[in-house]
């Protein structure tokens, strides 16, 4: 156990040294005199150096340190990450459970493929518009100024507010979640120890709790990294859609203007929580299968 | 009697036939865009503002009084034609490097991998937004093209350092057949298999990609106006006027769905 997380915490460390340099690339062509190749290394070594001392810079709209702004709207976007992620857990976990095998899943093949066809953003305007016609709840698809309400709240119309942006992070999550757990079914369900549990006297409740259950979890853990892409790209969609001032919108502003700064600590962030859950995933995923393994 | 067993490849079969068939008929629709369109692409009516669908503008009319049909014709042969350049670069730059890289000695190809897994890890919408925004929004389907390619690296990497351990590559090295030979041999058989359904599975992923960089107003430039842009010119009014957003996304999801069946993927698996 030790060895593997050891090496994978390598491979962590190495993943947010590559984003860090990649993003000290980005981060360099903010910088004036950058231009031609050696004058442009030279700058993204500079920057790389200056992220090594927690210099990020300074955003070039506001003019404030990219990371009080960040840090301004980052905790909006994990909320709604964070909710996103519970929706897909709700709605794909029974679905890639209950589609793992046998004429359920042929029988629902055709609808989840046509939904897994269908776009983020346009899954979102779909929500919005039914949000609006069927449930007359209120919507912040072309408010005239960013819903900054927060995700969890007491309010009834916040939350009917925030309930359209969660469901569409979630329902990309869920699309993650459902393959992950439908696989990992799949593959516990050919294992050949079923037949030699069985012959030990094992009941089948026994074996699916003992045995599979923990094996269908690890194959979600070690999806993790996957999922929190799929959330992440999702909230960046969603928060455009919704007019919800998050992390996620501040980076397509930011490119917009150019403000490279900003954008650069941006994608290292969402980059490294992507690491961050490919790492624990995998760590969970090891430590629940081989867990009493010599 | 059927079994089930035989079953799933018959539908599989059947799926995959469906989906090139779809992108059969789509290219041909696309081909004959201007003839199948009832007005060229921008062509405005202040008459017939907001229509809704009926016998004269089956899928009604936008804020410009532009017919949707064909706005819709015209919007997918912009977002096919971008999407076929981005696959092509992504096939090229993604696909054929990682597999080539996974035969490359000395732990050069392990360096390759990792330096393209670092990219891979960043949602290739992210990626693509930044790289449009470095260069131009001209430059969308190469800027999508370049996101998707460290995905597909990594895959096709996977796969063939998976071959490359495989026992008949180990029995091919102990007799004797040089490096150079298990390469070309393996890319005629990872090109013969898998390149319909690699150029089918890119053709998914980049049209997302480039629809969703539109919708956020990092594609296609107006005049030219594909799928994405137009959903997201009529979200500003869609609430009111269902058709012109629906329209475009039907078609969009058409093309989607139709690449997706030809790639063989699986229900929620990601292109």
């Amino acid at each position: 156990m030790m060895q593997f997380a050891v090496r994978q915490a390598g491979r962590f460390a190495l993943g947010l040294f590559g984003a860090a340099v990649v993003t000290s690339m980005i981060s360099a062509v903010s910088m004036p005199h950058a231009h031609g190749l050696a004058p442009f290394l030279e700058a993204a070594g500079a920057r790389l150096l200056a992220f090594a001392q927690l210099d990020f810079g300074k955003s070039a709209i506001s003019g404030l340190k990219v990371t009080d702004e960040l840090a301004l709207r980052l905790p909006a976007t994990l909320a709604l990450v964070l909710a996103g992620s519970g929706a897909a857990l709700i709605v794909g976990a029974p679905l890639g459970l209950l589609f793992g095998a046998g004429p359920i899943r042929r029988a629902a093949a055709p609808l989840m493929q046509i939904l897994a066809a269908l776009p983020v953003f346009c899954a979102g305007l779909a929500l919005a518009y039914g949000a609006v016609h069927l449930l007359h709840w209120p919507v912040s698809v072309n408010l005239p100024v960013a819903a900054s309400a927060p995700v969890f709240s007491g309010d009834l119309r916040t939350l009917q507010m925030a309930a359209m942006p969660v469901l569409t992070v979630g329902l990309a999550g869920a699309a993650a979640v459902q393959l992950a757990l439908r696989r990992a079914a799949s593959q516990s369900a050919a294992e050949d120890y079923r037949s030699g549990l069985k012959r030990m006297g094992l009941s089948a409740f026994e074996i699916e709790w003992v045995y599979a259950v923990p094996q269908v979890i690890a194959g979600l853990l070690a999806s993790l990294g996957e999922i929190m892409r799929a959330l992440l790209a999702a909230a960046v969609v969603a928060e455009w859609v919704f007019h919800r001032p998050g992390a996620a919108d501040l980076f397509v502003k930011s490119v917009a203007l150019a403000d490279w700064n900003m954008a650069a600590l941006i994608l290292f962030v969402f980059a490294g929580l992507a690491f961050l859950a490919d790492f624990g995933g995998r760590i969970g995923a090891y430590a629940l299968v081989n867990e009493g393994k010599p | 009697m059927r079994t089930s067993s035989q079953a799933a490849p018959m539908l599989r079969t059947i799926l995959h036939v469906v989906g090139w068939s779809g992108l059969g008929l789509i290219a041909l629709a696309v081909v004959l865009s201007d003839f199948l369109a009832h007005a060229p692409a921008g062509a405005a009516n202040a008459l017939h503002m907001l229509e809704a669908p009926s016998s004269a503008y089956p899928f009604g009319t936008d804020l410009l009084g532009r017919d949707m049909l064909s706005e819709s014709l015209h919007g997918l042969s912009v977002t096919l034609r971008h999407a076929l350049l981005a696959a092509l670069i992504a096939i090229a730059l993604g696909g054929l490097s990682g597999a080539v890289a996974a035969r490359l000695p000395h732990g050069a190809g392990f360096m390759l991998r990792g330096a393209m897994g670092v990219f891979a890890a960043i949602p290739v919408l992210l990626l693509t937004i930044l790289a449009i925004g470095l260069t131009a929004r001209l430059y969308a389907p190469l800027a999508a093209g370049l996101a998707a390619a460290p995905f597909a690296f990594v895959r096709a990497f996977d796969r063939v350092d998976r071959q490359s351990r495989s026992t008949h590559a180990q029995y091919a090295r102990a007799t004797g057949i040089s490096v150079a030979m298990l390469l070309r041999r393996d890319l005629t058989y990872e090109f013969r298999d898998t390149l319909a359904p690699v150029a089918a599975r890119a053709l998914a992923a980049v049209t997302i990609i480039l629809s969703t960089v539109s919708f956020l107003g990092f594609g296609t430039t107006p005049p030219a106006r594909d799928l994405g842009l137009m959903i997201g010119a009529a979200k500003a009014y869609y609430l009111q006027a269902w058709w012109t957003a629906a329209f475009p996304a039907l078609v969009l999801l058409v093309l989607i769905l139709c690449a997706r069946l030809a790639a063989g993927l699986d229900e929620g698996e990601r292109p």
